[in-house]
């Protein structure tokens, strides 16, 4: 992409601009979408696919597969991703942080301790909890949450390094009393390691139209918080003088984010890496306003993590490797090339 | 009085009717649809006699195969390996999680699945349509109703009974040698690893169960389940066996792993360790609620008292 043509009229015309980059983000993610529709361990002919995405069904094994296991995964996929590109970039521009994560805030920590808690139960109380996993990870997350936003309000300081302390503090209790939970267990050290490294593969409709309105309400919330950011990043300083409540700032973000994500990781655990590197490529992209690179980021994360898994399912099938893995595989190297282009 | 006399010759037929009937059905043919109760507690309905079967755990290919089911054996795990026949079986990949896509892909007609770590998988197999039973043997006895579900489910109940019954009597036989030790003169059991950490079967383990009934004193058996254990708890407990259940090894890498366990420090005074009693063994035979459990338990005996 051409620098000056940014430069020249990144805050004039950002709104013809952001028109362009949903249409040309949703047709991406469809396109991706069909094409990873014909990726996986059972091979169908992709004319099949197009008949059986035009007309219904006919072979109900095929119908099966592609409506009941690739297309959900894809679309949950696409929301993950999204979900935590945007809220990583966010985070990244209240805690003025470039290390930081969707996770950092401890809202996932939360999220992990009541899922390991939900799958320790499973065993004592039997088959019914399996399917009430996310209720125990959303409830561990609401709970991490609120203590965050408490220690926060404790330090006296209402500026990034307050938020950020207490996120990493309660990240780090929380992760001591998994660590327990891991060694304490040994039947069940298998099912919270996985869900610990995050999975999609337990995709359904059911689970997307739970998330789907939070992460599209949520990440438009933090959207329309795009100026505010902007200003925060020329600094603490220039933003109060801007007019802007940082500290109120802070606070909205955070909430906002981490009940997206708390929605998100509930149902799929723990995917890293996504949300820490898309905002960057992004940035790298499309540059530091908050209004182009938060759309950008997210339409980034949203086909990043759907070819993340495919190349899960597919590169030893039928053997499925953890998304997670794939994620950081693929992502690191592709940040360092674009960091190395940037410099030159 | 004719009609009374036709009531009780009505009667009378219908009581033979009903006990040729009771007995066929005991015998060999399974009526389906067949409902049957799974470990989860889901009724479970099977509309006709299966024909492909997929297998989500070693424990359930191994049953399938004892019971002469392998032909309609459809798919399995990557960690099924045994009996050798089952290798040339297409892989469904992890025991955990499924892949379902390609279970749907083989088409079962029954899919046999594992609790344990598989549960949360469950719902979503069921959600897919796939005819899922459950089984979660967790001790013998268990293990041999298992064998038996299995054997119902497939139409064949009396081979299942048949070879529950000739598994019961090799049980029967040592538990019978066993009665006239007395528990004083049985050895102390210790099942280690090769690794620094010592993880342990203790109470409610198969592995528990086995050394108790041929005869042996697990050290562990007042923990629950397997239990990471520290050298010092071994020191002080002083086995006179140790057991080390390991994969296939050769003759080079079984004296490895015995001198590596002689050479722990403070363990020096173990008994076990002083008299050379270290036993590696096939952890297949001991982990698995498989029929090959009373191999294990007979290579226990063997180890113990003879």
């Amino acid at each position: 992409m051409n620098k000056t043509l940014i430069k020249n009229t990144g805050y004039v015309n950002w709104r013809k601009k952001l028109i362009l980059i949903l249409i040309i983000g949703s047709l991406t993610i469809l396109g991706v979408g069909i094409i990873c529709l014909n990726f996986g361990v059972v091979s169908i002919n992709p004319k099949d696919i197009i008949s059986l995405l035009l007309n219904g069904t006919q072979d109900k094994t095929k119908s099966l597969i592609i409506w009941q296991l690739r297309a959900p995964r894809i679309v949950l996929g696409a929301l993950t991703g999204a979900a935590l590109s945007t809220v990583g970039g966010a985070f990244q521009g209240i805690l003025r942080n470039p290390l930081a994560d969707p996770y950092i805030l401890g809202v996932s920590a939360g999220a992990a301790l009541g899922a390991c808690i939900g799958i320790a139960l499973q065993y004592v109380t039997g088959y019914i909890l399996a399917s009430y996993l996310p209720v125990f990870a959303f409830i561990g997350a609401m709970l991490s949450l609120y203590l965050v936003y408490k220690s926060s309000k404790i330090s006296y300081s209402a500026n990034s390094t307050g938020l950020l302390l207490a996120g990493v503090a309660i990240t780090f209790l929380f992760s001591a009393l998994i660590t327990v939970l891991l060694a304490l267990s040994r039947r069940e050290l298998h099912s919270m390691v996985f869900w610990l490294m995050g999975d999609l593969s337990t995709a359904n409709w059911k689970k997307i139209s739970i998330i789907t309105l939070p992460v599209i309400i949520g990440s438009s919330m933090l959207f329309f918080s795009s100026l505010d950011l902007n200003a925060l990043s020329l600094g603490e300083e220039e933003a109060l003088h801007l007019g802007i409540n940082t500290g109120k700032l802070r606070i909205r973000i955070f909430l906002i984010g981490s009940i997206i994500i708390a929605t998100v990781v509930s149902f799929t655990g723990l995917i890293g890496f996504v949300g820490l590197i898309i905002p960057h490529i992004a940035r790298l992209l499309v540059g530091p306003d908050h209004r182009i690179m938060l759309p950008i980021a997210a339409f980034l994360g949203g086909v990043f993590l759907i070819l993340c898994d495919v190349l899960a399912r597919i590169l030893m099938a039928p053997t499925e490797i953890p998304i997670g893995a794939i994620t950081a595989i693929v992502g690191a190297p592709l940040f360092i090339y674009l960091l190395r282009r940037k410099n030159k | 009085m004719n009609i009374f006399k036709k009531s009780i010759l009505i009667t009378i037929f219908l009581f033979i009717a009903l006990n040729l009937f009771l007995l066929i059905g005991l015998s060999n043919i399974v009526n389906y649809p067949l409902t049957v109760i799974d470990e989860t507690g889901t009724a479970v309905t099977v509309p006709k006699e299966p024909q492909r079967l997929v297998s989500t755990a070693p424990s359930n290919t191994e049953i399938l195969f004892a019971l002469g089911l392998g032909e309609k054996v459809v798919g399995i795990t990557n960690y099924c390996n045994f009996p050798e026949e089952s290798k040339n079986i297409e892989k469904i990949g992890e025991i955990s999680p499924l892949n379902y896509e390609k279970i749907i892909s083989l088409n079962p007609d029954i899919t046999l699945a594992y609790g344990g770590f598989q549960l949360k998988d469950i719902p979503r197999l069921r959600e897919l349509g796939i005819n899922t039973i459950v089984l979660e043997p967790l001790n013998l006895r268990d293990t041999f109703k298992s064998i038996k579900m299995i054997a119902t489910v497939c139409g064949i109940p009396n081979k299942g009974s048949l070879l529950v019954n000739n598994l019961t009597k090799r049980v029967d036989k040592i538990k019978s040698k066993v009665s006239g030790i007395s528990i004083s003169s049985q050895p102390k059991i210790f099942i280690g690893g090769t690794s620094e950490t010592i993880y342990t079967p203790g109470a409610g383990t198969l592995f528990n169960e086995l050394i108790t009934m041929a005869g042996g004193q697990n050290i562990a058996a007042g923990l629950s389940f397997w239990k990471k254990i520290s050298p010092e708890f071994v020191a002080e407990a002083e086995p006179d066996i140790i057991i080390v259940p390991v994969g296939v090894m050769n003759q080079e890498e079984e004296s490895k792993v015995k001198e590596i366990i002689s050479k722990r420090t403070g363990w020096s005074n173990i008994p076990a360790i002083k008299n050379q009693k270290i036993f590696i063994v096939n952890e297949d035979l001991f982990y698995r609620a498989v029929p090959r459990l009373v191999d294990g338990l007979e290579l226990l005996y063997k180890i113990f008292h003879e």
